[in-house]
């Protein structure tokens, strides 16, 4: 009854678009078109090194382990930031319905050459936010006859965290990172979470303010990081989570905080944010400018501006959620 | 000239480790010089467990059985004394990784869960998830930034420099200038991993698994030890070479070859697919060898009958390993696989401090040889080893450091080598490529030095290999940009891969036994008398390697025959 196994393989004659750049001796990037028999299995990555192998040895990209652990094979194709060494080519070239990818280095870090971007930056910052453990003598033992024992409750905190392998995808994909070039990105902030959460870790204080420094709360919260991180770490959850970490421990001289907390303080008391008033509940006495041009603005267009919140029937059904939400937070279920 | 007290090549466990023993104690100028950035180092690849007889999981373990099961799979060519040591202070490097944040899946008390292992008596894999060698990398990168480790990223290493007695240093160019330096040092620590690339698409290696260490050290003059012990895992991928673990076979996975036959019942009829890694690996080879293979000399891995259901539930990593680098969804049809050269069980040659015959120079790793793995390595030691002997040469580079001065050193290498980039850059050559050269030394290895070897094919493939050679002295490089140029940096790889491969297969024809995963058809038996002995391979004055053999130490367990 044995049959013999002839695989379903297919093959296509693709153009692969690559952005080629050559700093010194280019004056802007432009692009190659290279032609290549793309077979049913084969990934970006095994494209990539083929057109080096055969057709331009010039063609320069990273890529080491092959098997998606390494993080050095990031590069975007048709746009979407993703390792080339996971990647099937054949789907995409399917699901475009068209013989052609293009493909370009990751953005928001400087071109070294052709899909090769300078991750220094990103690594300065990643180095400020001290991402290691400061031993917490209250649970790591001064000898090494002993463990530290550590729950899974405790572990599961922050351990899917851990599978980040600092590829830097999220960072391409981040608009916070190409608005302000000084903001930490996705993949860093997720790594001062992992410290902060981790019961065997010290140095919470000093990790927080870092993260504050460096544009905690300048994150959008657009889940682009989510979307493209190839490992499914939720930078932009772990982003949420050091948010509210860092307010309940006290850090509410910020911006962000400061906003965060009229926010759910106006919807307790009125069952809506309270609009007007949030520039300077937020920048203090310099929100009165942003008010004075709204104010301005209205008034040139017949409006009557006003500075009080409205308030609305059925708020005791707003404080009803925030019992309910207390009660859960003090069971401890929003941590999933 | 840059300098420094201790430099370290390679940034893998091994590196990292040495880095952060040499680095916590006192203000010595310790690099890290890598050729990728750390956290991309091959380490992370390992996904089982480390071992250390903690006995969370099984009271009874003990460091003593997990010293014999290490002998034992070494098919006792491993040096006793060394196994002792690596098994007895297993527990305090894991400990030690833990302390410094590695997260560790847990058991129900909250201490460091473990599981079992092939060729291990006792449940003592120390594991996180599947993702054990990455959380380990990572743990070391991040102490290695809390400790002000400087890291030299994306530099590849030319050569190793020594006056006959001690160490002076080493020649390297850095990728992303194109220029070549001299780094004067006290103390070299190579922990440059395993060689597994020699065999090309044929492993389950790294790209970058090409011995640079091991090659310059064995130009520098140094032996090499037992390299003809390259461990091959029977399940690659057909096209990549990466692993499908054991995990499908122990769920009930057929082998099958291109006839649709179950042909494990040819060689294991009760074990079948469960049978001994060198064995199933044997057998596919023979299926191919026969030809029963499949269209493109590969058999299969069927997990059809499993049914989605229970391939979903038991089995998700492993189908999404398929789907992604092989295109095929086990779901709906059988898995092309070949077996996959793993593991370099052989490397330079040390002692147990990883100090090797030259006083400065060190090495640790897949890289280093002291020997603790023997013939064949057992899973869950790599990662051990890294730990454990990464740790003793940081501790004893460090000591050497303090109380040497600099050995000085003269440009002179820096020249050489700057000439023999400059001859690979210059003109247009043969027409002849990196690529062709590589594809050929891994087919060539995969078929002649494989799984299977014997006289007849050691003695062509090793005239092949000097035939490549001689094409990779006419062999230029195209692309002629010096900044980033990552077709030279192929080159030297390719450079070190063919020497290594020369010294496998002269080991490989010299040993004249089956022992561990050197298996020789016309010498089917383990050979005690004659060849229980480690292989010293150091380079002639002719450039060919000059095998010489010492004694193995034993110090506690007479070898006996290997069964499971």
């Amino acid at each position: 009854m044995n049959a013999t196994i002839t695989p379903d393989r297919k093959s296509i004659l693709a153009n692969i678009r690559i952005q080629r750049f050559t700093p010194g001796e280019h004056k802007s990037a432009f692009y190659d078109n290279f032609k290549v028999n793309v077979e049913t299995g084969m990934t970006v990555l095994e494209v990539l090194r083929l057109i080096k192998n055969t057709q331009d040895s010039s063609l320069t990209f990273r890529a080491f382990c092959r098997s998606k652990i390494c993080g050095s094979c990031s590069v975007r194709v048709n746009g979407k930031p993703l390792l080339a060494c996971s990647t099937q080519l054949m789907p995409i070239l399917d699901d475009f319905k068209q013989e052609s990818v293009i493909i370009q280095p990751m953005r928001n870090m400087p071109v070294l050459r052709d899909l090769v971007v300078d991750i220094d930056p990103v690594i300065e910052k990643l180095a400020k936010m001290h991402p290691y453990i400061m031993e917490n003598r209250g649970r790591i033992p001064e000898t090494l006859e002993q463990e530290s024992l550590m729950s899974r409750q405790e572990l599961t905190k922050f351990d899917y965290i851990t599978d980040c392998i600092l590829c830097g995808s999220c960072y391409s994909a981040c608009s916070a990172a190409s608005a302000d070039p000084n903001y930490a990105g996705p993949l860093t902030l997720g790594k001062a979470y992992r410290f902060s959460a981790d019961v065997r870790d010290s140095f919470k204080g000093e990790r927080m303010q870092a993260a504050v420094d460096q544009g905690l709360w300048s994150c959008a919260q657009c889940r682009k990081c989510i979307n493209v991180c190839p490992k499914d770490t939720r930078p932009a959850i772990s982003i949420q989570r050091l948010r509210k970490m860092s307010i309940d421990d006290g850090i509410h001289d910020t911006p962000g905080s400061r906003r965060a907390k009229a926010y759910t303080d106006d919807v307790a008391k009125y069952g809506q944010v309270n609009k007007p008033m949030l520039p300077v509940i937020v920048n203090g006495p310099k929100g009165w400018a942003a008010i004075e041009a709204a104010d301005n603005y209205l008034i040139k267009h017949g409006i009557e501006p006003t500075h009080q919140v409205c308030t609305l029937d059925g708020q005791s059904s707003t404080q009803k959620i925030y019992a309910k939400v207390k009660e859960l937070e003090s069971r401890g279920e929003n941590k999933t | 000239m840059l300098t420094y007290d201790i430099l370290i090549i390679g940034s893998g466990g091994a590196g990292l480790y040495a880095a952060l023993e040499s680095r916590s104690e006192e203000e010595l100028r310790v690099g890290v010089l890598t050729k990728i950035y750390p956290t991309r180092s091959h380490t992370g690849a390992a996904q089982g467990g480390v071992n250390a007889a903690l006995a969370n999981l099984d009271s009874t373990d003990t460091w003593q059985d997990h010293w014999f099961d290490t002998v034992k799979g070494s098919d006792y060519l491993a040096d006793q004394d060394a196994a002792e040591i690596m098994t007895r202070e297993a527990p305090m490097v894991v400990r030690e990784m833990e302390h410094w944040g590695c997260p560790f899946s847990r058991t129900d008390e909250g201490k460091i869960a473990q599981r079992p292992f092939g060729g291990a008596s006792k449940p003592r894999a120390c594991y996180s998830a599947d993702k054990v060698g990455h959380v380990m990398l990572h743990t070391l990168y991040e102490q290695g930034i809390r400790h002000g480790v400087n890291f030299l990223n994306e530099w590849q290493v030319l050569s190793l420099m020594h006056d006959g007695t001690r160490c002076q240093g080493v020649t390297a160019i850095n990728t992303q200038t194109g220029r070549v330096h001299t780094i004067n040092a006290k103390a070299v620590i190579l922990a440059t991993g395993g060689h597994g690339r020699i065999y090309w698409t044929r492993t389950s290696n790294a790209f970058g698994n090409t011995g640079d260490g091991t090659a310059m050290a064995y130009r520098a003059g140094l032996p090499i030890k037992d390299m003809e012990f390259i461990q091959f895992h029977p399940t690659g991928l057909r096209r990549t070479g990466i692993l499908m673990s054991e995990g499908a076979r122990g769920e009930g996975a057929y082998l099958l070859n291109g006839l649709g036959e179950r042909f494990m019942s040819r060689y294991a009829p009760d074990k079948m697919e469960l049978g001994p890694r060198d064995l199933v690996s044997r057998s596919c080879e023979t299926e191919v060898r026969e030809g029963r293979g499949g269209p493109e000399g590969e058999v299969f891995l069927d997990m059809t009958h499993l049914g989605k259901e229970r391939i979903l539930e038991k089995l998700p990593q492993i189908r999404e390993l398929c789907i992604e680098f092989e295109g095929v969804d086990p779901i709906e049809e059988p898995v092309p696989i070949k077996p996959t050269a793993h593991y370099s069980m052989g490397g330079i040659h040390t002692d147990i401090n990883g100090q090797t015959e030259i006083e400065g120079i060190y090495a640790a790793g897949e890289a280093g040889c002291v020997s603790v793995h023997g013939a064949n390595r057992l899973g869950g030691n790599s990662l051990l080893d890294i730990l454990v002997f990464g740790k003793r040469a940081g501790k004893h580079a460090l000591e050497y450091a303090r109380g040497a001065s600099f050995t000085p050193v003269s440009t002179e290498q820096e020249e050489r080598d700057t000439q023999m980039i400059n001859t690979m850059m210059d003109g247009k050559g043969s027409g002849i490529t990196i690529a062709d050269i590589r594809h050929a030394m891994g087919n060539l290895m995969a078929e002649k030095v494989g799984v299977y070897r014997n006289a007849s094919d050691l003695e062509s493939a090793i005239s092949k290999l000097a035939d490549l050679q001689e094409q990779f002295k006419q062999m230029r490089i195209q692309d002629k940009t010096k900044a980033f140029n990552t077709e030279l940096v192929s080159a030297l790889e390719l450079k070190n891969m063919l020497d290594l491969a020369e010294v496998v297969t002269a080991g490989a024809l010299e040993r004249k036994e089956s022992r561990g995963a050197h298996t020789r058809e016309d010498h089917l038996e383990r050979d005690d008398k004659n060849w229980l002995a480690h292989t010293m391979a150091t380079q002639g004055a002719d450039g060919r390697p000059k095998l010489e053999f010492s004694p193995v130490t034993i110090t506690e367990f007479e070898p006996k025959a290997r069964t499971y």
